[in-house]
């Protein structure tokens, strides 16, 4: 060896033994949290309470039953809901497609007309809590001003997210099969609809989670993640929407991997460069543009189904990482999930994660209390270097539409998939349990036993969806439906037509078909379903 | 013929697919041939590929629980066709209750979290030549 690194972190920065003042550049004496360019966090006063929102997804079965669960979870004193649709919702297919029978409800709730959202928020303070959503956006978006409506709430005040994935959804998770420039045209649609009418609302979160749990490492994360933040800014801006109206309400969601130390630097780095690029290369001038909100859920990637105990361990370890990097909002990806949905008991033990850092630690007494370390501010500076370089390299690859669609980036997820299992193959990545450490499956049972429960599919579902289409207005949800149809054409913003259509009963399988007949695709991509008009 | 030939796909509306492209390369690696069917498929239209591909092996890859509803079928089905091939599961939500009642119904081979490549292929290779051998006995 000749003196060249040995060590590397996930992302493959060398390491050195130890860092001293040299290391750290001009940013490490200046910044200050509170303050441009936000890398020591987006406020400077320390909260006595920890100061981030803790919570856990919620959904499953219909919207009856995941209405008890959301007011189960408010009476035990959330803050916010983070709902997220079964796998049919997030592929924007009704309960009666056949495709959907044995998913409805397993994954999460089941939503698919305007019923289950007033359902679903039935007896639920809308003006008191956040609604985060992961649920197709602007199916989100009507549901809820419906349900708003119907109640009594103003919907300028309601406050919630939804996530916004036009770019690698396709690839790595639900495919809605529409092309590219209808998922970043609806995407648009949202931020701009929800900018004018519910500007409490956080209509854009960047989820870098979902994709980066493909093996990605921290720095394609988020390289990612600023391409497709950096294309929906520019969309918006071209409809002369003012960057300062919708910029303060853009969030990011991120991972968070067992590279305690880069996980840290990454979180740091990402607000440095959000708010450089929002002022300098977009021109905001309000300072809630700048600083970008970072809330995170943990990953699942690293949490194994062998010795299931050892992943709440992981899950304390990546959530001190969390709040020692200042995120606003914290999941933990819950110890059964290797294996399925989390149960209510593992569920308890995230919050619990949560509440003993919180409350017994005293981490987050102080603001960025890592702040000024010559290894974290280095590695901050390395991590923003790298992350910007290769968001430069995929700009000048040329248009992510054209990336898309010619499978790039489908191409670039299995390469690193690939890279993440031969890295445990290879023992260059060390996984407790998986290779090292094992233990012989007889010995293997503690928590064992809760993996087995399941969650059957709700199937009669179907019945009531079936019962739902034969009882409505028809011509009044055709007629919407020909609105969408038009909208979608004339390439108007579709958010307003999208509530209309739902509010008159259409579902939304059929507006998201009727959606995808406007841009020349099939209305239902398996052709099992025929369109209303 | 190669080393056997394995169609992989995943049932209903399961979408995470990247262990089964995963696993489709590590065949092809070891010489398997592999018909790709990919998502959004059902027990008869999965089965119909493996008779129409000639396949030795169904290899279905699960993420979520819908195969616990689809299994069963395609089971039932396999069965009513007569169809000469093995099937078997893989997949990180796998629990070894659910790998034995699997196993119960038929399946030749569960593959669960932590499955070694090289088990892998051995047992595939195993299933797709013992159909060969039946094959070219008539």
């Amino acid at each position: 060896m000749s003196g060249e690194a040995d060590r590397f972190t996930r992302s493959g920065i060398p390491l050195k033994d130890f860092y001293g003042p040299d290391d750290v550049g001009q940013a490490a004496h200046q910044e200050v949290p509170g303050s441009f360019p936000f890398t020591r966090g987006r406020r400077a006063q320390a909260v006595s309470s920890g100061g981030w929102i803790q919570r856990g997804l919620s959904g499953e079965g219909d919207a009856t039953r995941s209405n008890r669960q959301l007011r189960y979870l408010i009476g035990e004193g959330q803050s916010g809901v983070d709902l997220i649709g079964d796998s049919p919702t997030q592929a924007m297919m009704d309960p009666d497609h056949p495709l959907a029978a044995s998913a409805i409800g397993t994954q999460g709730v089941s939503l698919c007309h305007k019923d289950d959202y007033i359902e679903l928020f039935k007896d639920v303070p809308l003006d008191a809590i956040t609604v985060s959503f992961s649920v197709p956006a602007m199916f989100a978006v009507a549901g809820l001003c419906l349900a708003a409506r119907k109640y009594g709430f103003p919907v300028q005040k309601l406050r919630g997210s939804t996530i916004l994935t036009p770019f690698y959804a396709e690839d790595v998770t639900y495919a809605i099969h529409m092309p590219f420039k209808a998922r970043v045209r609806t995407s648009c649609d949202v931020i701009e609809y929800c900018a004018r009418e519910m500007p409490r609302f956080h209509a854009f979160i960047e989820d870098t989670y979902f994709f980066s749990e493909s093996g990605l490492d921290a720095v394609e994360e988020m390289a990612l993640g600023f391409l497709e933040i950096r294309h929906l800014v520019r969309e918006v801006l071209k409809r002369g929407v003012d960057i300062d109206a919708f910029a303060p309400r853009i969030a990011i969601l991120v991972n968070c991997s067992m590279d305690f130390f880069e996980e840290i630097a990454k979180i740091r780095a990402t607000r440095r460069l959000f708010a450089r690029m929002m002022r300098d290369e977009f021109g905001a001038r309000d300072p809630r543009s700048w600083s970008v909100v970072i809330t995170s859920h943990t990953s699942g990637l690293t949490m194994t189904a062998q010795q299931l105990p050892n992943n709440i361990v992981r899950g304390a370890t990546q959530t001190l990482a969390l709040v020692l990097a200042g995120a606003h909002a914290i999941e933990i990806s819950a110890f059964d999930e290797a294996l399925r949905t989390p149960t209510e008991e593992s569920h308890l033990v995230g919050l619990r994660t949560q509440q003993i850092i919180e409350s017994e630690t005293g981490v987050s007494k102080v603001v960025d209390p890592l702040g000024g370390s010559y290894y974290v501010e280095a590695l901050t500076d390395e991590m923003e270097r790298r992350i910007w370089a290769m968001v430069q390299e995929l700009e000048a690859r040329g248009e992510p539409g054209e990336l898309e669609e010619s499978g790039w980036f489908r191409a670039f997820f299995e390469e690193k998939m690939q890279r993440y299992q031969h890295r445990l193959e290879t023992r260059e990545q060390i996984v407790v349990g998986v290779n090292a450490h094992r233990l012989p499956a007889e010995q293997d049972k503690l928590l064992r036993e809760i993996s087995e429960a399941k969650i059957r599919p709700y199937r009669e579902r179907i019945a009531e969806v079936k019962e739902f289409k034969a009882n409505r207005d028809l011509a009044r949800t055709k007629a919407a439906l020909a609105k969408v149809s038009e909208r979608a054409k004339e390439g108007q913003n579709l958010e307003p037509a999208v509530l209309e259509a739902t509010e008159a009963s259409a579902t939304m399988g059929e507006i998201a078909g009727t959606i995808r007949l406007a841009y020349g695709f099939p209305y239902d991509p398996h052709g099992a379903m025929k369109p209303l008009i | 013929m190669a080393n056997g030939r394995v169609v992989i796909g995943m049932l209903g509306l399961d979408q995470h697919e990247l262990g089964a492209i995963a696993v489709a390369r590590i065949l092809r690696d070891a010489g398997m041939e592999v018909v790709y069917a990919g998502r959004f498929n059902t027990p008869e239209s999965i089965v119909q590929i493996a008779l129409d591909e000639d396949a030795d092996v169904i290899g279905i890859s699960c993420h979520s629980w819908e195969y616990v509803e689809y299994m069963p079928e395609l089971m039932k089905l396999v069965a009513e066709k007569d169809a000469d091939v093995s099937v078997v599961l893989g997949g990180s939500v796998i629990t070894p209750a659910d790998a034995s009642r699997m196993k119960e119904r038929g399946v030749a081979a569960v593959f669960g979290p932590g499955a070694e490549s090289a088990d892998i292929v051995g047992t595939l290779t195993d299933l797709a030549g013992a159909r060969q051998a039946r094959v070219s006995m008539g």
